[in-house]
């Protein structure tokens, strides 16, 4: 008799990757019921689509199809809220984010692989600092809204996101050579 | 026990994961969308993503990492474990290394079942595995995968072959005191029926030419008048053929600490059986009347006894395809204990058992069915049919044993220590009496 081999079916998951695809379903769409308090509520049948996106992702975990839920969700937000910056663009940013980084985390190894704690409390401290440009760009965005669209304006905030990027790269390069 | 490198890791690259695809298409079609529509808000929610892709991208590694694995242990016993260990070199652009150890039947590993992911700030970790069920085991093949910092690029994973291993019985705990029937060799510890130079009394009788002086009876030769002298039994080593029936695997086996199947049963006893008498100094046998028809000669010592085990572990199930219409050969020999370890299911072991035992050849039979037993039902096959059939089997079983112990020879359920003692004496108290035997 040949015992069964541990690791193909969802029992046998490790409890660490449960969680993760729990946070990969949740996150999209929480970024999307996060609209509702703004007065722009996402329809049912939307969420049940972001749902459905989201499942397929968490059960698939590494495919490039994950990106779908997020675009979904984005493009929710942009058609819904026009140009205004509610707070809870924040929420929904942090959701994405969330879903984001438990989809590195669960994409690292096979489902019956646990998440070691050292590698989750690395990703949920660069998650943190990753999620500080979300409020950066929130305070830019009130901060410019009712300021005249100036030329360029566009091409120089990019110009600063990818400078800040790289002094961020160096000063964590130099962080970790010095350990 | 020696280690040996298992695996090198063979051709591989560097290639970009599915999350920095994912965050480049999220923060780039994010940004566009938002440079096309003028909409703050959409920049707001792919700022963490632009940042993680930029960071991944600068994170990109230069060195290819060389990797390979070995085992600390080549041969082992079943339920013994080894440690799989990994060497990384060139790897100081990876961040995070996965191991992924193969799942092979009846082999478990350590920790998470051989699944293993680590941050690379120390030595790579190690898995522990172990075999469970004796046999040729494929140990230690894995894939191994390595991630840059900010999980943008992964290594792998690549593919480090295993090792075949022979996974030895294990040591049932077994003793005996009982001697053997018919000691037949030269130098031992059983108890001859011929007088020798032992330590067993064997009785007094009067002094001949040649008998040494150290023997003389002093008390009886004054209490007679005559000179007599003590006479003690030999003490010779005999030959222990063990035939295992591997002619079909009864019941379930989930290895050493599990249940076990009648092969499990009589690879065990005859590994234990098998150790013993090399330690008494006897000689022993193997006949295994299988597929592989494994045969191990007659001989003595450590080295034989590791053979004999040797050949255990590489036992296969299946139909021998004797020769001479199914009557087995096992070239018997004068003086040699039978020991046959099997289920008793197939014809051709019965009759040898009882063919040996007419003939006067010391035969023990060993049990080797488990209680709980039930037949292999191939697909589509009735089960109401099959356990008819089963029971139908199990009589005729019933019979063959019933008919083996009216010819005398003694048919024993494996229990381990113990299990042959009591039948063993019985045969050495019956070898001793005069009898008549079949030619």
């Amino acid at each position: 008799m040949t015992p069964r081999v541990p690791g193909i079916e969802p029992s046998d998951w490790a409890r660490s990757q449960l969680v993760l695809r729990a946070l990969m379903l949740l996150g999209p769409v929480a970024a999307l019921l996060a609209s509702g308090p703004t007065g722009h509520a996402a329809p049912w049948w939307l969420v049940g689509v972001v749902a459905a996106l989201a499942g397929v992702w968490a059960w698939y975990t590494d495919v490039p199809f994950g990106a779908a839920p997020l675009l979904v969700v984005i493009g929710w937000w942009a058609a819904a809220l026009g140009s205004t910056t509610s707070a809870w663009l924040l929420v929904a940013a942090a959701a994405l984010l969330v879903a984001h980084v438990a989809a590195v985390l669960a994409s690292y190894g096979p489902p019956a692989m646990p998440v070691d704690r050292a590698v989750t409390r690395l990703w949920v401290r660069r998650g943190a600092l990753v999620l500080l440009t979300a409020p950066v760009a929130w305070g830019a965005a009130r901060a410019l809204r009712d300021q005249p669209e100036q030329p360029g304006i566009w091409v120089l905030g990019v110009a600063v996101a990818c400078v800040a990027t790289l002094i961020a790269t160096a000063a964590l390069r130099t962080d970790q050579e010095e350990r | 026990m020696s280690s040996r490198e298992v695996g090198r890791g063979g051709a591989a690259s560097w290639r970009s994961t599915t999350a920095l695809g994912r965050a480049l298409v999220v923060g780039g079609l994010g940004i566009g969308m938002a440079v096309l529509t003028g909409e703050p808000a959409i920049v707001v929610l792919v700022a963490p993503f632009v940042t993680l892709a930029a960071l991944s991208l600068v994170h990109r590694p230069g060195r290819d990492p060389v990797l390979n694995s070995r085992l600390d242990h080549l041969t082992l016993r079943e339920g013994v474990g080894t440690t799989s260990r990994l060497s990384v070199t060139g790897a100081e652009d990876a961040e995070l290394l996965v191991r992924i150890t193969g799942q092979p039947p009846y082999v478990v590993a350590r920790p998470h079942g051989g699944r293993v992911g680590r941050l690379l700030d120390g030595p790579p970790p190690e898995v522990e595995i172990s075999p469970r069920r004796w046999g040729r085991r494929m140990l230690g093949a894995e894939r191994v995968a390595l991630y840059s910092p900010w999980a943008g690029y992964r290594f792998g994973p690549v593919a480090l072959g295993g090792q075949w291993t022979r996974v030895l019985p294990v040591t049932a705990p077994y003793d005996s005191r009982a001697e053997a029937p018919q000691p037949l060799g030269l130098v031992g510890a059983h108890r001859s029926r011929r007088t020798g130079s032992g330590t067993e009394l064997s009785g007094i009788r009067p002094f001949q030419p040649g008998d040494r002086l150290r023997r003389v009876n002093w008390r009886v030769s004054l209490r007679t008048g005559d000179l007599h002298v003590v006479t003690t039994r030999a003490e010779e080593d005999t030959g222990v053929l063990l035939v295992l029936d591997a002619l079909a695997d009864h019941g379930v086996s989930d290895g050493v600490d599990g249940a076990a199947s009648s092969l499990d049963l009589g690879v065990r006893a005859a590994s234990a059986i098998a150790e013993h008498h090399v330690r008494q100094g006897d000689r022993v046998a193997l006949r295994v009347v299988g597929r592989g028809r494994e045969q191990v000669g007659y001989g003595a010592g450590a080295r034989h006894l590791r053979r004999i085990q040797d050949r255990l572990a590489t036992v296969r199930v299946g139909d021998a395809g004797e020769p001479d219409t199914g009557v087995l050969q096992l070239g018997v020999t004068g003086g040699a204990v039978v020991v046959v370890l099997s289920p008793m299911l197939a014809e051709s072991v019965g009759t040898v058992a009882a063919t040996l035992t007419r003939r006067g050849v010391a035969v023990l039979v060993v049990d080797t069915l488990p209680a709980d037993a039930r037949p292999d039902l191939p697909e589509g096959a009735d089960p109401e049919l099959a356990a008819l059939a089963w029971r139908m089997r199990m009589l005729e079983r019933a019979v063959v044993l019933d008919r083996l112990a009216a010819l005398g020879c003694p048919v024993v359920a494996w229990r381990g220590p113990g299990t042959v003692d009591d039948v063993l004496r019985r045969l050495a108290r019956r070898a001793q009496l005069p009898r008549v035997v079949g030619r």
